[in-house]
């Protein structure tokens, strides 16, 4: 009756991370961790899993001679994203 | 931070991460209300030392200095603001921070080269691009009192050109109060409520 929810998505950490990006056109890594108050670590995990999954596209590069990355959404994310909200929406309100 | 969540808590942790992160780079006013402040103190102490017959002597003073020195401020105020806090890029800050720059650089090039050729049309030019680009802001960021202000400066504007040339001062100033002074106070108002 119900389509399954994207397990990529149906996470805290990354349901967080990719509302953030629906959002923004791009986001640095700082400021995806001070938003969700989560550990570096654990972001780097989640944002790893999302890259994999190509909800999101990752870009390394140097800003004021440090290294910088910065993360956005893919089409395949805002797909994902939109198909996921149109999912739990049925699961709240099965009419 | 990484447990599975029912579909409820789903749908409530999305709108309020959106929520918190729309919070987080929204407009403030500040640099709206000091280029209000900055217009409509160089084109009051124009009057003023013109009265008390010092014009002269303070009036390049004033519109060389405070212009630049509001560019200045402007610059390190976003560097500091919006790059070293590493706030992200969207539509919404890149529409504005271009027209924001190119608004700047225009007005500025023809305050200082074409001056002559634009004549008594220059005061009226000045407010209706100043107006423009608060018309759009306040339309891009859903702020109605910076929208209004904006069309009503650009009346101003195109009222000023219906006046002579003497009162383009007072066309200035009243244009800096309704198009951005008050418009810029409120919009501070608003984001000072919404963070408390």
């Amino acid at each position: 009756m119900f389509n399954d929810l994207d397990p990529i998505l149906h996470s805290q950490l990354r349901l967080s991370i990719v509302s953030i990006l629906m959002t923004v056109e791009e986001a640095e890594f700082t400021f995806i961790k001070e938003s969700t108050g989560a550990a570096a670590g654990n972001i780097s995990i989640q944002i790893k899993k999302l890259q994999e999954a190509g909800y999101v596209k990752v870009e390394k590069t140097f800003k004021n001679n440090y290294p910088n990355t910065s993360v956005s959404i893919t089409r395949k994310g805002i797909k994902a994203f939109e198909d996921y909200v149109n999912n739990i929406k049925k699961y709240i309100n099965p009419k | 931070m990484n447990e599975k969540i029912t579909p409820e808590e789903s749908l409530l942790l999305i709108s309020k991460t959106i929520e918190e992160t729309k919070q987080r780079f929204k407009e403030n006013g500040h640099i709206i209300i000091l280029w209000g402040v900055i217009t409509f103190v160089v084109f009051a102490s124009q009057y003023i030392f013109s009265a008390i017959g010092w014009y002269k002597k303070f009036d390049i003073i004033w519109t060389t200095a405070l212009f630049p020195l509001g560019a200045i401020y402007t610059f390190i105020y976003i560097k500091k603001n919006v790059y070293k806090k590493n706030l992200p890029k969207t539509l919404l800050t890149r529409v504005i921070g271009t027209m924001g720059w190119a608004m700047g650089a225009n007005l500025m090039m023809l305050g200082l080269f074409f001056g002559k050729q634009l004549g008594d049309a220059m005061a009226p030019v000045f407010i209706i691009l100043l107006a423009l680009s608060m018309i759009v802001t306040g339309a891009s960021i859903k702020f109605k009192p910076l929208f209004i202000g904006g069309i009503l400066m650009n009346l101003i504007g195109l009222g000023s050109f219906l006046i002579s040339r003497d009162y383009h001062g007072f066309s200035l100033m009243l244009g800096a109060l309704v198009g951005l002074i008050i418009p810029g106070i409120l919009l501070n108002k608003a984001h000072r409520k919404e963070n408390v």
